[in-house]
Formats: C-alpha cells, structure tokens, sequence
C-alpha cells in the first residue's frame, strides 16, 4: 500500500486521446525546442496511433517506480526537480533504461546514443504549448513514495 | 547543399535489378524545379518513354518530397507520388497526407524514383541510407490497414510510417490508391502502376532531420501564420469544425452545383440527409489531421444506428459524399462512410469509384446495359447494396467489377449506344463534386488540367468565394492559368492546397514570403510564376508527346449541351464555343500553340526548357 510520505508536487503532461489529431506538432515542437532541428528520433514525445480511434503518448510520466534509474547498470540515471536527469560522464549508451520503460518514454538519441527524456522544457512544455487541439495539459500530482 | 529543405539526394530504386543509386540534386535543379511536382515532372519527362503502356515495366513511379516536409509549418505534412497513368495514359501526380513524407527526408532523400519491375511480391524497408527489397508474399491479397500492421509488426516498430497499395492494386484496377495510415494518394492509378511492378509497399524510417535556411524569418512566419489564420472563417471555424463536408451545403443547397444521378441534376433534393452538419452531429467520433497541420480537418466518423450500424471510417470527405451519395442517388451516411472505408481498404480512389457507379447506374436505367451484364443485380440510383459489394468485386475484377475496373471512358467504349455521352470525365479522369457547368472557370480548368478531371489542378475555391466571377468568359483563362500556377507550386513544396485562402488562390508575395525563409532562394514572385509554367509546360510536353492535343482539352458532350435543369444555378452550362474562346484565349496567354496546344519553341526556351523542345522536335512534334 502507498503511503504519501512527501507532499512535493510532481509534474505530468496528461494526454486527451478524446482531443488528440495524430498531427504530431508536440514531436516537431519538441524536437525543435531542444536543438533547433526537427525530426520524430529526437522528439522525447511520441504519438503512437493504432486504429482509428486508438492513440497512444509515449512520454516520461515520472512514474513511482523509475524502471529506468533501477535498470541503469552504471548509476547515471538520478531524479531530480521532477525529472529524470542522465549524467552523460557515467552513461555507457547501453539502452537498458530504453528497454526498462514501460511508458516507451526513452529514447537514445541518434547521434550522442545518450538517453532523451523529457524535461518540460524548463517548466513550459512546449508540446503543450503549440498542441493544437489542447489534448495536452502540465499538471502536479502528489508524489507518492513507498 | 546551398538551400535548406533539402537532403541534396534522390534515391532510384530498381525493381528488377534489386539495386539503388543515387542522384544528386543540386542547388540549380532544386531552385528551378523546387521538389515534388517539379522534380518528378522532370525525372519522369527524362525517364519514361509515354508512348509506353502505364503498366510497362519501364514506366516509373517517383514518391518525392519538397523543402517543407519534415518541419512544422502547417499542412506540410504530406507526401507526393507520380506516374504515366494508366487511367488517363498521361502524367499524373497525387499528394497525400502522411508521416511518410516527413520519413524520407528523415532517412536523409528527397524523394525516390521507383523503377523496374519485381518477379515476386515485395516491398521497401528503408531506413536511413538502407534499403531492404523485403518479400511481400503473405501481404498479397490483403487490404491497406491489415498490410500497414503487418509490416509495422515484421519490423517491430509501431510508429512506422507505411504506403501500402490493397488487393486492387494488385490486380490493376485502373484507379488503385495507395493508402498511408487512413489517407490515400487517391488518384489516377498511382497503385495500379506499384502493383503492376509487384512492390506491395513502402516503409521508411529515419533518424535524421529537416531545418529551414532563416529560423527567425521562419519563426516570424509562423507567428504570422498563426495571427491570420484566425481570421480565414473556412481555416478557424469550417474545416475545424466540419472538415470538407462542410460543403455540401453550400454547394449542394446554396449553389445547386453538387453532381447527383450522374449530373442529370446538380441538385439533390436529400441534401440534408448527407450534409456535413448532420454528419458532425450524429457520426462524428474524433477530429484528426495530417502530420504538421493545425487545422485537423479530417475527422473520425461512425454509423451508431440504421442499416450500416458499425461502418467506421476516417472521412468521407466531400468528394466521396458526392460520388458514392449524390452522384449514386444514395443519401445513407452510413452507407456512404462504408463505402469510403472499403474503397480505402480494398484501395481505390473513391471518386472515380463512385462516378464510375453512377455511369453505370444511368446506363442500366437507360437499357444500355441489363441484368445480364450486372450479375444479376439492378443497378438502379439509390441502391446503397450494389455500392457496397461492387467495391470488393470491382478490386477482384469480378463479374461486371472487371469492366469497373477500367473507368467510366474505357466502360463507355465498351457499352457504346451514345454514352460516352454521360461518362463523366475529361482525358479518362472522372470529374469531382466542383461543377463544370456552374463555375466557368472549372469548366476551363478541367479542360485544361494536366490531369483531366482534377479539382487540384485548379481550384474552384476562388469561385465559390466570389473572387473570380463564376459567370464569367472575360479574364476567366488568366484566372485558371493562375489557379493552376498556385496548385503546382503547393504541389512542389508540397503543401495542402487549403493554403490558398490564407496565401491565395493565386500566386502572391504571401506565397513568397513562406517559401523564402524556408529554403533561402530568396524568390521574386517572377521567378515563383516562371518555376510553376515551366513545370505546367513540362507537363504538358510529356502529355504532346502521348498524343494529347487540342482536341483532347475538352469536357463530357452532356456539359457543354445540357444546361443545369433545375436548382440555384439552374441554365448554367458553357457550350463548345464558349469553351473555344476561353481556349483560345488560354492558349494566347500561356505561349501555346492555338490550333494544337503545343507549348511554342519560344516559350519552352524561355522558361529554360530548350532541351524538351529538342525533344519534341526528336519525336516528330512540330513546336
């Protein structure tokens, strides 16, 4: 059973498949907001759509669990500010965190081969600024700890 | 390369050889061509003999991209394809909404050129500079939605962008899609032409990027972009809110310009029952959009009751409301959102399908055809069953499906008795829900489109909106002739036509102004107008050099002497010599050939294409 031990705020950016187009702006937005390029690789967001009706995103949702600071065979993984932050000295690019997610919120970027994860943008996403349809929101949760 | 957008290189993939190479595309070919329609006109203008049948092993197909995909300005989100039709035997393009075309630049192309032809069923994996010929012969046979997983599955990557053709592709029907996600590259045959070469599919990845030459420029358009687009009613509200089939009001009610029974009429009295609003307010499931597109016009519908309870498709848009509903005599929403989900999933274009339908219905109640000929099923308007299951056998080419498959002016031929008459196409391409009778400039246009029977070649838009007078004789061939300058440069780019409201129907400086900071070609709006005429005049050399002539820039016997019987636009018609002297006047201003419609020498040299006049000259052509 959880117990609320911490009374600090964490943040998630909540999807609204009821809202979402599938028109992939939040991937380009992020994409460009972290290096001034586009491209879905380098998108720490990704809208998966199967079916018609059936949307997926696929982000760090600061889960209770961090699968991947657990699966990192060389610690280079820590949680800090509400996100998950990699230390690129200790990273040896061997995905384990990509393969530990179960919310397919890693990826390894295709040059560096260092994990990318959201970060909310220094606090305003800007997949949920240039979302069109509003199907993304930042809220705060309780965080929940053990 | 010096101009952004671009990845500098083109991928030829040889079917037969099961070999690439690549061929670079260089700072002048970019500049003068843009991408796109510009680039495949020219591979394809050097590359196929016309005078070859659509489905020879040396036709090709070109899938190509411009400077905008990959990047987020809105509506770029699309793809091109390319081919020697086998419907119209001409030069052929169809831009589709896509992911896809955003994957290709990704994969570091700008576009492929797809030759040759497979001995077995295969498809394309290619992933960044790899390209696997995988085999697809346990996707034969099946439809578009099934063989996008299948493949997403062999690869195991969910995200993976897929164009897939369906079985009737595979067995030629002359008016075969291909499909990428729920959107078709829908016209002209484009899938037959990849199902005669057996590749079942493409599927690319890949994990680089698309940048623009100016981003603060860019940025600033963007900005721009956002702030106007708010006050283009048919971008904030209409497409929003109802997508295409917005329309049907005002075209089909207010205009009295939609197609119904064959265009015996162009006003159906049930226009409220397959009206976008209805459509909205009782099948409507969720809004979507083609990648990078803001307004999100394409929406999700499904049949919660009646007769097609369950039917679920993403569309129909308007054109598919008019040729599987009005055009059929069928006003079921449900039946019509089956229909366009089956013409998707079997893969074929619904607006030849449904046009094709009503020839055949007008045909059947003229006694031109009888049981007989049909299976045994009446053929009558209205009969939402027959639309239905001919879908499935016209992909099979069974029973009466294999005269079907053919098109309205080859099933004409055949069925003599006069009705070509009432088959409802231009150069063999069926003629969309844009009317010919009531806006004069579409009756120009669709004589005058490369592709024959195409609402993108020029655009009705302008007309609806009372930009160009739809009455109109005077002016109306530069207003055509810039119509279609605006399409083709979208085309290149390649961008949703949608534009045009914001941009204009026209070429503009506003067109400009977007594509500079993009590329950094630093365009005047001259040289824009040049690039769209010298890719409109290669066009049409490659179509002179399949036999199209003057002639041939005509509309269906039924236009040009049956005035519009009733409704809003009642009496309207442009007969044969209107029609002349628009032609006449078009020709005059595009620098072609009066008696022929052969692009002069003088302007072919001046728009840089000396060497295509060559050509002609080479191939006996006099110009």
């Amino acid at each position: 059973m959880s117990v609320v031990v911490a009374q600090e705020k964490k943040p998630l950016i909540r999807f609204d498949i009821k809202k979402c187009a599938f028109c992939k702006i939040c991937e380009l937005s992020c994409s460009k907001y972290h290096y001034k390029k586009f491209g879905d690789s380098i998108s720490r967001i990704t809208i998966i759509r199967k079916g018609p009706l059936m949307f997926k995103c696929h982000i760090c949702t600061r889960c209770e669990k961090r699968f991947c600071i657990t699966a990192c065979p060389t610690k280079a993984l820590s949680y800090k500010g509400g996100n998950i932050v990699v230390d690129p000295k200790l990273c040896n690019s061997c995905g384990d965190c990509v393969k530990a997610c179960p919310f397919h919120g890693i990826k390894l970027h295709p040059e560096t081969k260092l994990p990318i994860i959201c970060d909310l943008c220094d606090g305003d996403p800007s997949c949920v600024k240039d979302c069109p349809k509003g199907a993304l929101t930042l809220v705060w949760l309780p965080e929940v700890r053990k | 390369m010096k101009y952004s957008g671009y990845k500098g290189k083109v991928l030829a993939i040889n079917l037969t050889t099961k070999k690439t190479n690549t061929i670079d595309v260089t700072d002048e070919f970019a500049r003068k061509y843009i991408g796109g329609n510009g680039f495949a006109v020219r591979y394809l203008f050097d590359m196929v003999d016309p005078r070859m049948d659509a489905f020879d092993v040396t036709n090709v197909v070109a899938m190509m991209t411009g400077p905008f995909q990959g990047i987020n300005l809105p509506t770029a989100g699309k793809y091109y394809m390319a081919t020697k039709s086998p419907l119209t035997n001409g030069y052929f393009d169809s831009v589709s909404g896509g992911f896809i075309g955003a994957q290709i630049k990704y994969a570091g192309y700008d576009g492929f050129l797809i030759t040759g032809k497979a001995d077995k069923p295969t498809y394309l994996f290619v992933e960044d500079g790899k390209v696997e010929f995988r085999s697809a012969e346990r996707l034969w046979g099946k439809l578009t939605g099934e063989t996008q997983e299948m493949i997403k599955e062999e690869v195991g990557d969910p995200d993976l962008c897929v164009s897939a053709i369906g079985p009737a592709g595979e067995n030629l029907v002359r008016y075969a899609c291909v499909i990428t996600e729920y959107r078709a590259a829908g016209r002209g045959g484009v899938g037959a032409v990849l199902g005669s070469k057996k590749l079942k599919a493409i599927a690319v990845r890949g994990s680089g990027t698309n940048e623009v030459a100016d981003p603060e420029a860019y940025e600033a358009w963007m900005q721009w972009y956002k702030e106007e687009a708010k006050k283009v009613p048919g971008i904030a509200v209409g497409l929003p809110t109802y997508g295409t089939p917005a329309l049907v009001a005002s075209i089909g009610k207010m205009l009295g310009a939609m197609g119904s029974y064959n265009h015996q009429t162009e006003f159906f009295q049930n226009w409220e029952n397959i009206s976008g609003e209805r459509l909205k307010k009782e099948f409507w499931d969720k809004d979507t959009a083609c990648p990078a597109c803001p307004i999100a016009c394409s929406k999700v519908f499904s049949a919660k009751s009646g007769k097609w309870k369950g039917a679920i498709s993403e569309g129909p848009e308007y054109e598919t409301i008019y040729s599987l509903g009005s055009m059929c005599g069928i006003d079921d929403l449900g039946a019509i959102i089956k229909g366009d989900s089956l013409c998707d999933e079997w893969g074929m274009d619904t607006v030849t399908y449904g046009v094709m339908l009503s020839f055949l219905m007008e045909a059947y109640e003229k006694g031109l055809i009888t049981k007989e000929n049909t299976d045994g099923v009446e053929f009558k308007f209205g009969n939402d069953d027959a639309m239905i299951a001919y879908i499935e056998k016209t992909a099979k080419r069974e029973g009466i499906g294999n005269l079907m498959a053919e098109g309205s002016l080859r099933a004409a031929r055949i069925i003599g008795g006069g009705s070509e008459r009432f088959a409802i196409q231009v150069k063999g391409l069926e003629i969309p829900g844009h009317s010919a009778r009531a806006l004069r400039g579409m009756a120009l246009g669709y004589s005058t489109a490369t592709r024959g029977g195409s609402h993108h070649d020029p655009r009705p838009t302008g007309e609806y909106a009372g930009a160009s007078d739809r009455k109109a004789v005077e002016g109306k061939a530069a207003w055509v002739i810039g119509t279609q300058q605006m399409t083709t440069i979208g085309d290149s780019l390649v961008n949703c036509h949608f534009l045009e409201r914001l941009l204009g129907f026209t070429l503009t400086q506003k067109w400009v102004d977007m594509i500079n900071p993009v590329t950094g070609f630093g365009y005047t709006l001259e040289e824009l107008t040049t690039v769209a005429e010298r890719i409109l005049d290669l066009e049409r050399a490659f179509n002179v050099r399949t036999g199209i002539r003057r002639k041939d820039d005509t509309l269906p016997r039924r236009f040009l002497e049956e005035p519009i019987p009733e409704g809003p636009s009642q009496g309207m018609y442009t007969d044969e010599p209107t029609l002349n002297k628009m032609l006449d006047d078009f020709y005059a201003l595009k620098g072609w050939d009066p008696k022929t419609g052969v692009p002069t020498r003088e302007k072919l040299v001046r728009m840089g294409l000396e060497d295509v006049a060559d050509c002609l000259n080479k191939s006996g052509i006099s110009c």
